[in-house]
C-alpha cells in the first residue's frame, strides 16, 4: 500500500493493492477462509464506492484498516447470534505463565527478516488460538503494527485497555511460541 | 524492583514508554535475574517475529474470480 493514488481504479489495481491486505486481516480475525471471503468483497466494494472521496494512500490505508475491523466486527457478531455462544467475562478469561515458569533462551537471529515456512504456520495457529478480544487487539498492535490509540478507536476501547490486553495476548503468544523455538535451536 | 514489579511494568518497558531513571531499574533487574532476562527476551522476540508475518494473503481462485465478477459488475452498474 506503498504505490502513489490510482487516477482510474482498474479490478487488477484493486487485487494488488487492496485485496490481499483486507484478507488476511479478515482471515486472521475470523479463523476461517469463508468469513474472511465475505468480508472481503464486502470492504472492496465499499473501496470502490469511496475511492473518489480519498486523498492519499496513507488516508485509505487508515480507513481500509478501520472498515475491515468494523466487517470483520459484524461478521463475526452475525456468526455468534447464530450459534448462540456463550461468552465469559474475556478480562478473566487468559491463563499465562508467569516468569518462574522454565525459560530457555531463544536463539533466533534478532534480524531474521524473513520467516520460515515452518514458522510462519506455527504463528498464524498461535494467533488463532488467541481469544477473540485479546486476538483483535495483537493482530492490530503486533502483526499489522497499529498505534493503540487507533485500535482503541477501531474497537471502542480505552488506550489503557488496548495495552492491558495487548500484554497479555503477548504473554500468551510467548506461552505458544517459545516452545517450539527451543524445539528449533535442539535440531 | 521484584520479578512481579517488572511483569507489571513490562508493557510500558518494551514499548519504549518508561521515564528514563525507571527503564534504567528495569534494566538492572533484567541483567541480574536469569528468569526475567529469558523472559524479557523470549517476549520482546514474540513481537518481533509476529511483525515480520506477511501482510498480504494468498486470494484463491476461485474467490478471485468471484471478487472480480462481483466488481466488474459493480463499477458497470457506477459508469452505465
Ligand atoms: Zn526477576
Amino acid at each position: 500500500m506503498v504505490a502513489p493514488l490510482p487516477e482510474t481504479l482498474t479490478p487488477e489495481l484493486v487485487f494488488h493493492e487492496y485485496a490481499p491486505r483486507i484478507y488476511n486481516i479478515a482471515r486472521r480475525m475470523l479463523g476461517n477462509d469463508t468469513d474472511a471471503e465475505d468480508v472481503t468483497q464486502d470492504v472492496l466494494l465499499q473501496v470502490v464506492r469511496r475511492l473518489d472521496t480519498f486523498r492519499g494512500d496513507s488516508q485509505i490505508a487508515t480507513w481500509l484498516h478501520r472498515v475491515t475491523v468494523n466487517a470483520a466486527l459484524a461478521h463475526r457478531e452475525k456468526r455468534a447470534n447464530r450459534q448462540k455462544h456463550e461468552t465469559g467475562d474475556v478480562d478473566d478469561v487468559l491463563e499465562t505463565a508467569a516468569p518462574e515458569s522454565e525459560v530457555k533462551r531463544w536463539n533466533v537471529s534478532p534480524d531474521e527478516p524473513v520467516l520460515a515456512a515452518e514458522q510462519h504456520a506455527i504463528i498464524e495457529k498461535a494467533i488463532k488460538e488467541l481469544p477473540e478480544p485479546f486476538r483483535d487487539v495483537y493482530l492490530l498492535a503486533d502483526v499489522e503494527g497499529l498505534p493503540n490509540a487507533d485500535i482503541g478507536n477501531m474497537l471502542g476501547l480505552s488506550v489503557a485497555a488496548v495495552k492491558s490486553r495487548l500484554h497479555r495476548a503477548r504473554m500468551r503468544m510467548r506461552d505458544l511460541l517459545a516452545p517450539h523455538f527451543e524445539e528449533r535451536d535442539a535440531s | 524492583m521484584t520479578c512481579e514489579e517488572l511483569m507489571a511494568v513490562l508493557a510500558d518497558y518494551v514499548g519504549g514508554e518508561l521515564v528514563v531513571e525507571h527503564h534504567a531499574t528495569v534494566k538492572i533487574h533484567i541483567d541480574g535475574c536469569a528468569k526475567c532476562g529469558s523472559y524479557v527476551a523470549t517476549y520482546t522476540h514474540t513481537i518481533r517475529i509476529s511483525r515480520a508475518l506477511p501482510k498480504c494473503g494468498q486470494l484463491s481462485a476461485a474467490f478471485e474470480a468471484k471478487l472480480r465478477a462481483a466488481l466488474a459488475e459493480h463499477l458497470g452498474e457506477a459508469t452505465s
